[in-house]
């Protein structure tokens, strides 16, 4: 298959995305509304109290805001958005068309990873501008993040927020069903994660927790409770949270590529 | 590799397991090119199993396919760059307008498919919708646009499972009119699965019957219908004294069977259709007069029923021990 098949597959796969009106919404609500009321509700609080509320953006705001987006509501929207590029097609019932065409499979099943990477880093980097915005906007006066804390953590948004939608493509596409995915998937990275996080007799084995492989690349400290997500941080080296993330990868992608592959279409 | 001297669809021993059931027992068809060929059976016979065994939507338990000369699954991508398909209903992203929908098939297909989008939308009449979104489209729309979708290969062979499901006459009509315009003007073949004999009778040249996986008969649809070569030719003579033409018909040589009916009898030659001009000048010259004399036209949809029954009844038809 030649890279110009390929590039416009990834792009077919994209303008589903994109034009699928309800996924694109609660993608963007789901990461930008809660930074929005975040500035909003913590803009009064300062207005009302600049004695004792620190103001909703500079360096503080920044390092309140960075684990929401992206480490809680980032990777749900991104879950959102890999879920639907792993089963629309099979939702849709268009998955036997496709398959008709003679392309081979796993062609297919390929075509939808990078076209919901680039939807949910689209919506990450609407986010990310929000977020910034305000940080700047509504600094008071405070010191600000330096631009390298702001590229780094641009980086680390669509980091965490990829490799979730990674593993929603693969995950969907091997359960063939979008509702089923995204309630295991949620249902894992809210419930299940953080369970298993403070259990603290499973001991080193919860370095294998994927939340926790992301956590580590976090350009700002989180501290042993990291924010919002309420659970522990597991401490490993960069080449475990390294092998961890791929790992996670490498294997939805190898499930959903031969589930795709195999299924009666 | 020359492939455009073989049958458009062969297989050979066919067979597709689900479990311990047979859903294709031991399928041996062969679909001539440039021809409609319908491919009938009732509901549950296998028609679609077939259709997605074929088309690589399932997998083979046993048996060799080739489509369009290439051999399937081994050179699957080769032999479906020339073939359009829709399977059961017509299924679309309905949150895409009827192009966009073409243009993610298309964008599947290859580059040199984008150019056929609007000839396509144009062939089936749906250029000035084609910027809405499927989900507003009728299902004679999305019938059409299935088509279009089939186009975009620029098929030499197109398979088309149960094509007039849920259309109103008039679309059933302008349907048989696309089919036999791609067949005669466009020289592609047009592979239609139906359990609707009226639909198979009108729109194709050739047939195969399907029964519980089992080809019962394949051939030409007159052929069919007539009950294959050494079939009995039958007519309906109308006269003006039943008991004496009995007389005469039963001492003829030329006549197999009589029966009576209303004032007319049902006579079974013996010979070919030309032996009725025979028969109807022995009962002139004894002195019958015939007001009619009509050859029986056999239907698909007898021959069906015949044939099916036979099969309900547990009874071996002639076709399957041959």
């Amino acid at each position: 298959m030649s890279s110009a098949i390929a590039v416009r597959m990834v792009g077919a796969d994209f303008l589903k995305l994109r034009k699928k009106r309800g996924t694109l919404i609660w993608a963007l609500a789901l990461a930008v509304a809660p930074l929005v009321i975040y500035l909003i509700v913590k803009g009064i609080q300062h207005s009302s109290n600049p004695a004792q509320e620190s103001p909703a953006g500079g360096a503080h705001g920044f390092e309140d805001m960075m684990p929401v987006l992206a480490l809680f509501f980032g990777p749900l929207a991104a879950i959102l958005i890999g879920t639907d590029a792993g089963a629309g097609d099979l939702a849709a019932g268009v998955f036997r068309d496709l398959v008709v065409t003679g392309r081979s499979r796993v062609a297919l099943f390929a075509s939808r990873v990078p076209a919901a990477l680039g939807l949910c880093w689209l919506v990450m980097l609407v986010a990310y501008a929000v977020m910034v915005l305000g940080t700047y906007a509504l600094a008071s006066g405070t010191p600000t993040p330096g631009a390298a804390l702001v590229v780094n953590g641009l980086l680390f948004t669509l980091f965490s927020t990829g490799i979730l939608c990674v593993v929603a493509v693969g995950f969907a596409s091997l359960t063939g069903s979008r509702p089923s995915a995204l309630v295991a998937l949620i249902g894992w990275q809210l419930v299940a994660s953080r369970i298993l996080e403070n259990i603290e007799s499973l001991g080193s084995s919860r370095k294998l927790i994927l939340s926790q492989a992301v956590a580590h690349f976090s350009p700002i400290a989180l501290g042993e409770h990291h924010g919002p997500r309420g659970g522990v941080t597991v401490t490993m080296s960069t080449a475990t949270a390294v092998i961890v993330s791929l790992g996670w990868i490498a294997v939805f992608l190898a499930l959903g590529a031969w589930r795709t592959r195999t299924m009666d279409a | 590799m020359d492939t455009s001297s073989t049958p458009a669809i062969e297989t050979a021993g066919l067979i597709k397991r689900f479990g311990e059931r047979a859903a294709l027992d031991g399928i041996d068809l062969q679909v001539p090119r440039g021809c409609a060929f319908g491919f009938l059976g009732p509901n549950g016979a296998g028609k679609t199993t077939i259709i997605r065994t074929l088309l690589g939507l399932t997998p083979a338990s046993a048996g060799t396919m080739h489509v369009l000369g290439y051999p399937v699954p081994a050179e699957r991508s080769l032999a479906l760059q020339r073939v359009g398909a829709i399977v059961e209903e017509p299924r679309f992203h309905m949150h895409l307008t009827g192009r966009e929908n073409l243009r993610v098939v298309a964008a599947v297909r290859g580059p040199e498919t984008a150019a056929r989008i609007e000839p396509a939308l144009a062939r089936v009449g749906l250029a000035d919708r084609a910027g809405e979104k499927v989900k507003s489209y009728s299902m004679g729309m999305r019938q059409r646009l299935g088509v279009a979708r089939c186009l975009l290969a620029d098929p030499l062979l197109l398979i088309l499972d149960e094509p007039t499901n849920g259309l109103d006459p008039g679309g059933i009509q302008e349907f048989r009119e696309m089919v036999r315009a791609m067949v005669e003007q466009e020289g592609r073949t047009v592979f239609v699965s139906s359990h609707l004999l009226d639909e198979v009778e009108k729109t194709c040249d050739a047939a195969a019957i399907v029964d519980r996986g089992k080809i019962v008969t394949q051939g030409a649809i007159a052929d069919l219908a007539a009950g294959g070569t050494g079939a009995r030719h039958e007519l309906i003579v109308a006269v003006d004294d039943v008991e004496r033409a009995l007389t005469v018909l039963d001492a003829s040589a030329l006549v197999a069977e009589t029966s009576p009916e209303e004032g007319s009898i049902r006579v079974v030659l013996s010979g070919d259709p030309q032996t009725a001009a025979q028969v109807n000048a022995a009962l002139v010259q004894a002195g019958v007069g015939v007001t009619r004399l009509e050859p029986v036209r056999h239907s698909l949809e007898q021959r069906f029923l015949k044939i099916t029954s036979r099969l309900d009844a547990h009874l071996v038809p002639e076709e399957v021990k041959a």
